[in-house]
């Protein structure tokens, strides 16, 4: 049985118009079995910037912890909050350096860049566990439900969605799918950054 | 460093054995609305990463109100469609007519079931008119497990294409408008569409589907077209049109 | 594909027989014995083996070629074998994989036009009838576990329709516009869908010629497995013709500028 679906779940991030989303399944198994429910696997890095990891339960736990070292030393040595851009190259430099024993994790990344002229824009990338960066204009996807998730994003995106929109289609992207993952499910989070705020809401799904 | 065999595997007879099958990819997908069918196949046929053409039907018209599409091994789903047919023959010629859908049914499960030990490695999806004008979807495991079911996808892409048709037919995750509810069945343009968005997307994201799409449409008996006129390119396959009506619409689908 | 036919149906295995010298050596073997062992024989191995066949539609029908190569392993045995044969007067048959599985195949063919012959009903067994039967043959042979290790080629021309298929030791069949097997269906096959596809109904007999010349010399340079000697079937309204068999004029002269290629000091 592999590393990567040992205790199961999904992250998935999708772009919209001026803002972007990024969500997870609450479920931790031990392979078969369902131990918790509540396991979220998304979270804040700056008040910008969402970083969602599917994977081996306990390096998504050390992993959250290391980023948030890191983002914090960043934050000290530069005295400013860190750009979507270069946490991405932190991620991925920070799995590259496992290159031969690797973390069992792959991230999804979620963010709102400044721009030169002050204004926002939506930035997503995905990678794999040694952090080979995938930047992507419309959505990523990680974890058990990953290939159901391309096929219902594929179907369901569309580029320039309004963030109630976009919230609509991220929920449904990721339900449908972890409905048909054994791996994935018994609820779900979803965040939607926008320049003003985040929005977080918790998602009742099927509990089977 | 150079691999060695060791001598165990010299001296000792070698037990390398013949695999008599392969997968030869693709995606077969249907849906039944109230009184219509929508058996669809893409027409690529690849071996590993190889494309050997990109038109190979998988989508077979057994009579004019059913339609097998078989998935997997291609030599298996060639000799397993034959091998339907000619007991379609055979219960035409006894019988004076066509064999009930439910019937065909039943009988590809015994056909499956009888190479148990030795299985054809197909998925098989029927589709067609049940004889009480309704339109039926029944879905098949390569040892003969079926199910009759509104909608279903199987092959390659199946866990691409599976959850989207909960979304979109079965409309999973959402609730229906106040005081209204969810149609039971669709409508045939929207479900045309949905068929022709699956296989697009599944295009686009596996690479084992796409070149063409050949999709298969029942019409119940004495239904009418509608919502066939508006639909470019299509080819009538029934001869009659007092009984159920046969259709196949084909698409182009991306050929990288 | 894996282009060693020995391989074709088996696990890969790295670590045994990394360099492909086939047939597997046999030594003495002195262990336990199953006594009725040898009472059912299964699977085998190719052991004379003939490399890529290609295939393409024209204007006027079907060309097709093939080399004359029967590779013994790696060890080049027999460089005068025709891997094209005529069956009837409607088609032709390219062979590649195990040379006696398809000379056994060319005798079975045989019985069978001359049974098709001697029942004077008034037809003939095209292309598309042959690719039929010969599917049979090999998706029968596949599922009793004993199979005939070859890809063939099957193309004809029959009351002015073009026929051109393929099938292999599985039973898969399939049909195209440009077809070829083995190596070549890696090497060749893009060269050949480029220059063919769309313009089945345009190419004439030499266009149609020099695509496939072109391709047995991009063969000939790149598979170990292949010769510089070769044939070319067309099958037309005038029925089946093979050619003799011909040279590729090939030049070697690149290889002076590439180090390690040709005679160099460092």
């Amino acid at each position: 049985m592999s590393i990567m679906e040992y205790n199961g779940g999904s992250v998935i991030a999708m772009v919209g118009k001026n803002c972007v989303a990024v969500a997870s399944d609450l479920r931790l198994g031990n392979q078969a079995l369902t131990v918790a429910t509540n396991f979220e696997k998304v979270f804040p890095i700056t008040d910008r910037i969402y970083l969602g990891m599917s994977g081996l339960a306990t390096d998504v736990t050390t992993l959250r912890e290391t980023f948030r070292y890191r983002v914090n030393m960043y934050t000290i040595k530069e005295e400013r909050d860190i750009e979507p851009e270069a946490f991405a190259h932190l991620v991925s430099s920070t799995l590259y350096e496992r290159r031969f024993g690797p973390f069992f994790i792959e991230p999804v990344i979620a963010g709102l860049s400044k721009t030169s002229s002050g204004a926002f824009r939506p930035y997503i990338a995905g990678a794999d566990l040694i952090g080979c960066l995938n930047f992507a204009k419309d959505f990523v996807v990680a974890g058990t439900a990953s290939e159901k998730m391309f096929g219902v994003a594929e179907g369901l995106w569309e580029p320039d969605l309004e963030p109630e929109d976009l919230f609509e289609t991220i929920s449904q992207t990721l339900l449908n799918s972890v409905d048909r993952d054994a791996y994935s499910g018994w609820g779900a989070i979803v965040h939607v950054i926008t320049p003003e705020q985040v929005i977080t809401r918790t998602l009742k799904a099927r509990m089977d | 460093m150079v691999a060695v065999p060791d001598m165990d595997s010299l001296v000792n007879p070698q037990q390398r054995q013949f695999n008599p099958y392969t997968e030869n990819g693709g995606t077969i997908l249907a849906i039944a609305g109230a009184d219509f069918t929508v058996i669809a196949g893409d027409t690529r046929q690849s071996e590993g990463y190889s494309i050997q053409t990109r038109y190979a039907p998988k989508v077979f018209r057994l009579t004019d109100k059913a339609v097998l599409a078989v998935n997997g091994f291609a030599a298996d789903g060639n000799m397993f469609v034959k091998k339907v047919k000619q007991r379609l023959e055979w219960y035409r010629h006894a019988h004076a007519k066509d064999m009930p859908l439910r019937a065909i049914a039943r009988l590809i499960q015994t056909m499956l079931y009888a190479r148990r030990f030795f299985p054809f490695y197909v998925y098989n999806i029927l589709g067609g008119i049940e004889d009480d004008g309704t339109g039926a979807v029944y879905s098949f495991d390569p040892v003969g497990s079926y199910e009759r079911e509104t909608c279903r996808a199987a092959g390659a892409a199946q866990s691409l294409v599976q959850p989207f048709l909960d979304n979109q037919i079965y409309f999973k995750n959402q609730l229906a408008a106040p005081g209204m509810s969810h149609p039971t069945h669709l409508p045939l343009p929207d479900v045309l569409s949905i068929v022709i968005d699956s296989f697009t997307s599944a295009t686009e994201r596996h690479i084992e589907v796409g070149d063409g799409l050949e999709m298969y449409v029942v019409l119940a008996k004495g239904r009418g077209l509608g919502g066939m006129e508006a639909i470019g390119g299509v080819q009538e396959l029934s001869e009659r049109t007092e009984g159920e009506r046969l259709f196949v619409v084909r698409r182009e689908l991306k050929k990288d | 594909m894996d282009h060693f036919p020995t391989n074709w149906g088996r696990p890969r295995n790295d670590a045994y027989d990394s360099y492909g010298t086939y047939p597997i050596p046999h030594r003495p073997y002195n262990g336990p014995k199953d006594a009725f062992g040898e009472g059912v024989q299964r699977t085998q191995q190719p052991i004379v083996t003939g490399t890529s066949v290609l295939a393409i539609k024209y204007k006027d029908g079907i060309m097709m070629a093939a080399d004359n190569l029967a590779s013994y392993g790696s060890l080049a045995r027999f460089k005068d074998v025709q891997r094209l044969t005529a069956v009837g007067e409607f088609t032709v048959i390219g062979a590649s994989g195990d040379m006696s599985d398809f000379q056994y195949i060319q005798s079975m063919l045989d019985d069978k036009m001359v049974e098709e012959f001697t029942s004077q009903d008034g037809h003939a067994l095209g292309p598309a009838e042959i690719h039929e039967y010969l599917s049979f043959i090999m998706y029968g042979r596949r599922t009793k576990m004993d199979p005939l290790w070859n890809s063939f080629l099957v193309g004809g021309f029959k009351e002015g329709q073009r026929f051109l298929a393929y099938v292999d030791l599985l039973g898969t069949t399939y049909s195209a516009s440009a077809m070829a097997t083995g190596y070549g269906a890696h090497i060749a096959l893009p060269l050949l869908r480029t220059a063919v596809e769309g313009k089945e109904n345009l190419l004439t007999e030499e266009q149609a010629q020099k695509i496939l010349e072109e391709c047995m010399k991009v063969l000939f340079y790149r598979d170990a497995r292949s010769l510089n000697k070769y044939q070319i079937a067309t099958i037309t309204a005038a029925g089946p013709s093979i050619s003799e068999s011909r040279e590729l004029a090939t030049s070697w002269s690149f290889a002076e500028g590439i180090r390690g290629y040709g005679a160099q000091t460092q």
